[in-house]
């Protein structure tokens, strides 16, 4: 089964027209954003006092970073498990890793309101370390570089490959150079997600009774990083078999069933904090009132248990469209906690309401789109995916060939 | 081929518990760290000013409003720092003046990242003669960054942010402090809201927290069929600089004023994120841990197992 795959660049143009597609719907978000640094926040979001963050923190930041996990999950099994099997998948998630943070990053700066100060992040002295949220801030911050330079093996790699010898020296005493530090680079980007993730649950520590006792717990960072995880190996299980559908990218069947057996164990670990820490903290009678809130967090627990039984299924794991639904609803799972603890389930009294504007949406689905655009533009540049040998095709299925032709 | 999922399935399971053990240890300690050193529950400082608003005394004229617009140049601005209005109880209307409480222990100053909000003379930077002691909670705009997360944090929804310019700033009480008179002795020399120095009911009073506290106690001594039976933050939230006093049959909630635990929401927080962190030494022991054994892995990988590797 050892199909001799190797990275290389995605054949084909390099902005096609689904890569065209996606740049103009994030030309939609970009024309708001634009709007916005002209007439202020308040012109184009439904943000209010109440409701300071709308979708774009929430969303941008706390859901596209728990995506964006992908490249921590897989580094922890890859690199501190020593599972090496697990390199193909190394380069996609990081690279998926490095986009999702580098646009929460980037959608902060839009929905910051003064962003012209943020140079003082830069001096530690300047620090409020009792800030979870200048936590968040410095570690993302460190973590996106962290995350480029774990994309710059492949390109240096693709340097070294040149025809110009200049740059094929260059590219190969640089990639030489930068896999001595790898280990100390690597070892930095399993330290600061474990940092910031938990911080980001731990950003609603402070906001007590304005989130509903359901979702204030002193667990919030130990549930956020838990959920990272089970968000970032869904992600990963979920990107690996779109770029074999689309690119016929490389897939070892025996990867994938373990990633999605391994997130079965962190769905599990969720769902058992989770009720643990409502039994625990007497809470269980909020569920008994079956009104709005026991109804979310019900749905919200399906999406964690619902995965998790599809994973431990042997059935399941031979069926690739099922274990790709079970991939999407661990990432639906995190992402919906995410979004009822810091929106639908975040209430600040005092009749305050909030509906996401259009052109906040924009912007959200904008910077998404822009996300899968840099993905396409950057593999075909750089070796991220790895390719099955054309020759090697016959060991997939007609019925795959199929899809693959579809796709 | 052997297939290592079970191992892979019981690494992850040890990593999570790992994780979970970490966590709860890290609850515990912060529990005890809170009790022990760490973040202690602020006390108010005994040169602490704040004022005292009398719900009773309020007859709802809007002085205070106008003056503090005046005062801080908001004349011609959407945003407010002090609002009153009346509140429906239950038949009655009772009055309600709302502006920044100046708490003890403030989220918004937890939680501000460069100390844009700070209590005076304990920021990063002085704004210009800043004195400690007083508790005034301040703003410096030029180290807000406009995030926003002292109004996710504050319990009372008292940072305003000006949704509508191109340059906003945050807005919320300062308590005059630009008023103050350098000549004068007291607390005057610290601040002088506008809201008090007009009120013609003196509803709102200004000066020394612990004065406040001692007047708001004798009223209510004095007059136990006027007045609800406790006066408003002094415990409520960790406490608060501004005082509340609600007549008889109405609550504080009913007011507009959350029910917050007597432990200030700033060191339930800060309690929980920093105890795992102790000082400092878990980030560089996983950092070192995890750097030894990604190198560990690397070379056993470079020299692969003889049995594995069946390159075709």
């Amino acid at each position: 089964m050892s199909t001799h795959a190797q990275a290389r660049p995605v054949a084909g143009k390099i902005i096609d027209f689904p890569v065209l597609a996606l740049l103009a719907i994030f030309g939609i978000g970009a024309v708001v954003i634009a709007y916005r640094f002209v007439a202020g926040i308040g012109a184009v979001s439904n943000m209010n006092d109440g409701y300071a963050w709308g979708i774009w923190e929430p969303v941008n930041v706390v859901v596209f970073t728990g995506i964006g996990a992908g490249a921590y999950s897989v580094g922890l099994l890859c690199y501190l498990l020593g599972k090496g099997e697990y390199h193909p998948l190394v380069r996609p998630s990081v690279l998926l890793g490095a986009i999702a943070y580098t646009l929460g990053g980037s959608s902060i700066v839009v929905a910051l309101g003064r962003y012209w100060n943020m140079y003082w992040l830069a001096l530690p002295s300047m620090w409020n370390v009792s800030s979870v949220l200048l936590e968040v801030a410095v570690c993302v911050c460190l973590y996106v570089c962290v995350l480029w330079i774990e994309v710059l093996p492949a390109v240096l790699e693709r340097a070294a490959a040149s025809r110009s010898p200049g740059w094929a020296a260059r590219g190969r005493r640089w990639g030489a150079r930068l896999a001595l530090a790898m280990p100390y680079i690597i070892a930095l980007a399993m330290l600061l997600p474990t940092m910031h993730q938990s911080s980001l649950g731990g950003l609603l520590l402070i906001a007590g009774t304005k989130v509903h006792a359901l979702w204030h717990t002193p667990l919030l960072p130990l549930l956020a990083l838990v959920s990272c995880l089970s968000m970032g190996f869904g992600a990963v299980v979920v990107l690996v078999t779109l770029m074999n559908r689309t690119w016929r990218a490389a897939l070892e069947p025996r990867l994938l069933r373990a990633l999605c057996l391994a997130n079965g164990g962190f769905l599990l670990l969720y769902v058992g904090l989770r009720l643990g820490d409502l039994a625990l903290a007497g809470k269980l009678h909020l569920l008994a009132r079956a009104d709005w809130h026991a109804g979310l967090f019900a749905v919200e627990l399906a999406f964690f248990v619902l995965p998790a039984l599809m994973f431990f299924s042997s059935r399941v794991r031979s069926s690739r469209p099922a274990l790709l639904l079970g991939a999407m609803m661990a990432v639906a799972a995190g992402a919906l906690w995410r979004l009822d603890a810091f929106i639908t389930c975040f209430d600040p009294g005092a009749g305050y309401t909030y509906f996401p504007s259009y052109g906040e949406i924009a912007v959200t689905v904008g910077m998404a789109a822009l996300g899968g655009a840099v993905f396409a533009i950057v593999s075909r540049l750089v070796p991220v995916v790895e390719l099955a040998e054309p020759a090697s095709h016959a060991v997939h299925g007609a019925g795959e060939r199929e899809a693959l032709a579809r796709g | 081929m052997k297939i290592s999922r079970r191992t892979l399935f019981r690494g992850a399971l040890a990593a999570g518990a790992a994780g979970a053990a970490t966590a709860v240890a890290g609850r515990a300690a912060a529990t005890e760290h809170h009790a022990s050193a760490g973040h202690e529950a602020r006390k108010a400082s005994p040169d602490a000013v704040g004022m005292l608003y009398d719900s009773t005394r309020c007859e709802n004229c809007g002085a205070c409003t106008a003056s503090c617009k005046e005062a801080n140049g908001l004349v011609k601005k959407e945003v407010q720092k002090s609002t009153v209005g009346e509140v429906d109880c239950g038949g009655s209307a009772a009055k309600v003046k709302r502006q920044c409480m100046h708490c003890i222990d403030p989220s918004c100053v937890s939680a501000c990242m460069l100390g844009a909000l700070h209590k005076e003379g304990e920021g990063k930077r002085d704004a210009g003669g800043e004195r400690k002691g007083t508790g005034v909670v301040l703003y410096d705009p030029g180290l807000c960054l406009g995030c926003r997360y002292c109004q996710i944090a504050c319990a009372f929804n008292v940072p305003r942010f000006e949704w509508k310019e191109t340059f906003p700033r945050i807005v919320k009480c300062e308590l005059c402090r630009h008023r103050r008179d350098a000549t004068k002795e007291g607390p005057l020399a610290v601040a002088n809201p506008a809201c008090c120095e007009v009120c013609p009911a003196e509803a709102v009073v200004y000066g020394k927290r612990s004065e406040l506290l001692a007047e708001a106690k004798r009223r209510i001594a004095a007059e136990p069929g006027r007045y609800a039976p406790r006066v408003y933050g002094e415990t409520d939230g960790g406490g608060t600089q501004v005082l509340y006093l609600a007549p008889a049959g109405v609550t504080f909630a009913q007011l507009g004023l959350p029910v917050l635990p007597e432990r200030s929401n700033a060191s339930f927080s800060e309690g929980i994120s920093h105890a795992p962190f102790l000082h400092g030494l878990t980030p560089v022991a996983l950092y070192a841990a995890a750097a030894f054994v990604i190198r560990r892995n690397k070379k056993s990988e470079a020299k692969p197992p003889p049995s594995e590797r069946s390159d075709s």
